[in-house]
């Protein structure tokens, strides 16, 4: 499955990676890095993350057509 | 009606069970002045703004003198420090950081995430708890022992004492209610003994945690080596009465006040039957709907600061009602419906800025877990009153007891 957050509107409220913790973690106290490609598997947990965001900064794909890919690694240092 | 007439209101107990007509009266001016000193924000943009602006305090010390000991005189003389809650930076970026570290992310990132087993196996013993019975307390039964069972295990509370703490943390808790209701010389003697002695039974087992560390929080703070140093003895002192007393109010409320609402709309709960992941953004839109904690009584200004046409001088006493800001229908359209479906759900239920509730995540696992449970286990569930009687406590709201009958249990 696919995502993207808005590291523009991340204010480091780190709800995600309470939530989340093998998709979304905290560099520090305000850099967060995550996995745009994570495992179908973890869908329920990001769905859980992005409710949660206090600022609704995580894009979820709607669908899950698309297999998961692993590998690609992590991204996202602001 | 007056001004001053309508925040007695809100803080009236013949009033508990449905404030938010007075908080439609209360919107109708953003910032409202009661009295000298006392100015009350009750609006989503409003609200939102100063809980951002470093401007605004939340450590008593910056009251003016008219300002201090009016409503709220719970703290003067605490026996113990202001914990984390009720200081700013940078002493309070300090403490909260180091609580965090045996909590959360980034140090320890799955503590909460791998309490899900053990939270859903309470719950579920809790319900077996009901046995035969077509009746029960929903707070007293469930919603209350659940949180803080957690919180005594997450602190490392030995079972054998957790009475103990329940009863210090009930009286401590009514010690922040602003209108307790009662003689309140003796409630803040009552208030001030509750401190002194959990204070002093905590003392004896960070002594003992100290030699002899455990995988719980308290033994984390107690040990902690990390960049900001150790926190005093007196910090993890107060730390760990603000975690306690957190950890049992506000929970307890939150997964009543989802009861109560999903037993008032019964489309709803039977939706949560069917798909477990509903329970989700429901929580969301229950932090909107009925949030646990009303409004913040504790705040002040640093600075005058101009606010929707009102001048808000140094010193003066803020109260930020969060509850009134969630039904706000310049931004919530139909603010008075409750809607899972609801796309745009940034509610103030935990605050925002620096103080945003530092249990959040916490909350959110324990109500979706605790609601589910019980959309799943109850059988033709039904309240027995409507509305339930509520606590005294106009800050911390939720009911006192709420009864409800079933046809049986589903396993």
């Amino acid at each position: 499955m696919r995502l993207v957050v808005d590291l523009n509107r991340c204010q480091g409220y780190a709800q995600c990676a309470f939530l989340a913790p093998d998709v979304f973690a905290m560099h520090g106290e305000e850099s967060l890095l995550y996995n745009p490609h994570a495992e179908e598997a973890q869908r329920e947990q990001v769905l859980r993350a992005a409710t949660a965001c206090p600022v609704q900064a995580i894009l979820v794909e709607d669908t899950d057509e698309a297999p998961a890919t692993m590998g690609e690694g992590l991204s996202g240092v602001r | 009606m007056t001004q001053e007439m309508l925040l007695r209101q809100i803080i009236d107990y013949a009033n508990r069970a449905d404030p938010y007509p007075l908080y439609t009266e209360l919107r109708k001016k953003p910032v409202r002045q009661e009295g000298d000193e006392l100015f009350v924000v009750s609006t989503y943009w409003e609200i939102k703004s100063l809980l951002h602006d470093p401007r605004i305090s939340s450590d008593a010390r910056n009251l003016s003198p008219g300002a201090a000991g009016t409503l709220l005189q719970e703290e003067e003389d605490s026996p113990l420090p202001p914990a984390f809650l009720r200081l700013d930076p940078p002493e309070h970026d300090r403490l909260r950081r180091m609580a965090m570290r045996p909590f959360g992310p980034p140090e320890t990132p799955r503590r909460v995430y791998n309490m899900r087993g053990e939270l859903a196996r309470i719950v579920d013993d809790l319900i077996d708890g009901f046995g035969d019975r077509k009746e029960v307390d929903i707070v007293d039964d469930f919603s209350y022992p659940f949180p803080v069972t957690v919180i005594c295990r997450l602190l490392g509370i030995p079972r054998e004492d957790e009475a103990r703490f329940h009863s210090w943390a009930d009286i401590i808790a009514a010690g922040l209610d602003p209108d307790p209701g009662g003689d309140p010389g003796e409630q803040r003697r009552a208030t001030h003994e509750a401190r002194t002695e959990l204070g002093m039974y905590l003392s004896g087992l960070i002594d003992e945690r100290s030699g002899a560390p455990g995988d719980d929080m308290l033994s984390a703070l107690v040990t902690q080596q990390g960049p900001d140093g150790q926190m005093s003895r007196m910090e993890v002192l107060s730390t760990a009465a603000l975690l306690l007393i957190a950890g049992h109010e506000t929970t307890v409320n939150l997964i009543t006040n989802g009861t109560l609402t999903l037993l008032r709309n019964p489309d709803v709960l039977e939706r949560l039957r069917n798909d477990s992941r509903l329970a989700v953004p429901l929580v969301e839109e229950l932090l909107r709907f009925e949030p646990p904690v009303q409004l913040l009584p504790q705040r002040t200004t640093l600075a005058d600061i101009d606010i929707a046409g009102t001048t808000i001088p140094e010193g003066a006493s803020v109260w930020l009602v969060l509850a009134a800001g969630n039904r706000d229908p310049q931004r919530f359209p139909d603010p008075d419906r409750f809607d899972p479906d609801r796309p745009d759900i940034q509610h103030l239920g935990f605050g925002s800025g620096i103080h945003n509730c530092f249990g959040a995540p916490l909350a959110r696992l324990e109500a979706q877990l605790a609601l589910t449970a019980l959309a799943h286990r109850l059988d033709g569930p039904r309240l027995l009153d409507d509305p339930p009687p509520y606590r005294q406590n106009a800050v911390l709201r939720g009911p006192r007891h709420l009864n409800i009958a079933f046809d049986g249990l589903r396993s």
